[in-house]
């Protein structure tokens, strides 16, 4: 039998403040990634201003693509295909890694896949150990809440998400009414640990459906906080957090529950930024304990923004067919399909 | 063989050049399409040409003023072609390549409208010298300066936003050899450093001043 040729896949991902370049063997090893956070010039802010993203993406491509080359000690002729973040994200940011892979693809002569974020995100986990079917993906991060379900590999369908903010987003902003520094939400993640949650939070969205909504627990703490306020009672910021955090976790936890049951899942992976999340971690794995299935959860460098991700991913979709031409676009609002 | 790009406007505007004579050109409105068209038209124009990426001797790019999405495609594009093919690359402005791109026989006047009273602006003297940096400015600043110059001529193609008044004001029509021919020994940058020069700073640089 012949031997199957080694693919390498140099992944690119801008898709909010990371500039991210990685080469990963055969969706499975990385070779070397390469990493430029602007957490530090976002932080005077208290978020992500997307101007000043773009600004710093274009300014750090081309080194952040030297660096991991050299890291990886390969040169652009080694690389096999090209895979880019087209979507979501923020536009001005994702356009700056999709004309340099687009500029790459050409001047090489190399494929080029586009890579949904949220596909990246899930695939993290092949970085650590082979996906199984049918799994069930929770995809937590500042950006999106969604589940979703895989019968094979690149079969993805949507079961449900927010409908509003996503979960990173309400515990930053959260964070931010409580004068954490952003991003607050693992401050607030460790903060908790310290309290009771005492105060009374609505439980979201307490539907049959796999959606979630954050929008009214964001601002039901708004309102406590400032209520508070008026009637001159100190906030407990250590209560108000595990407060915040039990209702949170719970809401996940349920519908998460809920799909695992109907769906007949046996394989559940978490992914995205969130997933570092302690409290959600611990409910997670005994939900996966309680219901008897297997959990995969990606070490943190993969669970935040990066490339690697979307090489495994991009590994997968060459694999599935999907290759694009140079009028590929980057699109804020892609669907995963 | 040089390479012009320019996507600081809602024009595509490029070019191969070789020893003053154009091979092959684009000049085509795309509007919120450039981030989409603007590599493959490029790649078109090579193709076309029978032009290779690596016959190209030098690039010259736009790095701005003018919108900031599109000055990013055109520089993101040149500054990953420089450095993977290590072809020596410089930056010229958008009201620079404006000026060049009108006769010497007045004082030029390059305009890009930016809104809310302002525009970026240079103005360059028969000699070529400028008498104005290119500039984020108001327009009544921008009045002020041209006082005391006797005869000028604006080069805008935001000729109905202009709330100056000149007795020459041209349309502006990219000449490829002549923008080449000022700016092609211009000395090159190293890749990394080739960036935008939007000339203003983020909105929410600005309200924290």
């Amino acid at each position: 039998m012949q031997e199957k040729k080694d693919m390498y896949i140099l992944g690119i991902e801008s898709s909010c403040d990371e500039t991210s370049v990685s080469i990963v063997k055969n969706g499975t090893e990385e070779i070397a990634t390469v990493i430029s956070s602007q957490i530090d010039v976002h932080k005077d802010f208290g978020g992500v201003v997307p101007e000043i993203a773009s600004r710093h993406h274009v300014k750090n491509i081309t080194m952040v693509l030297e660096e991991c080359l050299e890291k990886a000690n390969m040169t652009m002729d080694q690389v096999d295909a090209i895979a880019i973040t087209y979507g979501p994200g923020l536009i001005g940011s994702l356009l700056i890694g999709l004309e340099a892979a687009k500029t790459l693809a050409w001047l090489y002569q190399k494929p080029l896949i586009p890579v949904h974020h949220i596909a990246g995100h899930i695939y993290a986990n092949s970085l650590v150990r082979p996906l199984k079917f049918p799994l069930l993906a929770l995809v937590v991060s500042g950006g999106h809440t969604e589940l979703i379900e895989m019968t094979d590999h690149y079969k993805f369908k949507k079961l449900g998400g927010t409908l509003d903010d996503a979960i990173g987003e309400c515990y930053d902003k959260v964070a931010r009414v409580m004068n954490l520094e952003y991003p607050g939400g693992p401050k607030l993640d460790k903060l908790s640990k310290e309290g009771n949650p005492t105060y009374k939070l609505p439980i979201p969205l307490h539907d049959d459906s796999y959606n979630f909504s954050f929008s009214g627990l964001k601002s039901a703490v708004i309102n406590l906080a400032h209520n508070e306020q008026q009637r001159g009672e100190e906030l407990r910021q250590a209560d108000l957090a595990a407060s915040f955090q039990k209702v949170a976790v719970e809401s996940v936890v349920s519908k998460t529950k809920k799909a695992i049951e109907d769906k007949n899942i046996k394989y559940l992976i978490v992914a995205g930024g969130v997933a570092a999340n302690q409290i959600l971690r611990s409910a997670i794995e005994n939900l996966a304990a309680e219901e008897n299935i297997e959990m995969s959860v990606p070490p943190m460098k993969y669970c935040t923004d990066n490339a690697a991700m979307i090489a495994a991913a991009g590994y997968y979709a060459y694999l599935d067919g999907r290759t694009a031409d140079l009028t590929l676009n980057s699109t804020s609002s892609a669907v995963l399909e | 063989m040089i390479l012009y790009i320019d996507t600081s406007s809602s024009y595509l505007y490029a070019a191969i050049v070789s020893d003053n004579e154009v091979k092959e050109e684009i000049k085509q409105e795309y509007g919120h399409q450039l981030s989409k068209v603007a590599l493959p038209e490029i790649v078109t124009m090579f193709e076309s040409s029978n032009i290779t990426p690596q016959d190209i001797t030098k690039i010259i790019v736009v790095n701005g003023p003018g919108s900031f999405t599109g000055i990013r495609i055109g520089i993101t594009i040149a500054k990953v072609y420089a450095w993977s093919l290590k072809v020596p690359i410089t930056t010229v402005t958008s009201l620079e390549a404006m000026a060049a791109s009108s006769e010497k026989d007045l004082v030029r006047v390059p305009i890009i409208d930016a809104r809310r009273g302002f525009c970026y602006a240079a103005i360059f003297d028969e000699n070529d010298k400028a008498v104005l940096e290119p500039t984020y400015i108001t327009y009544e600043k921008l009045e002020e300066k041209l006082k005391n110059i006797s005869r000028y001529k604006i080069i805008s193609n935001d000729q109905e936003k202009l709330p100056i008044k000149a007795e020459v004001i041209e349309s502006y029509d990219p000449n490829f050899i002549e923008i080449v021919k000022e700016f092609k020994n211009k000395n090159k940058i190293n890749p990394h450093a080739v960036n935008p020069n939007y000339l203003k700073l983020t909105e929410a640089e600005e309200s924290r001043l």
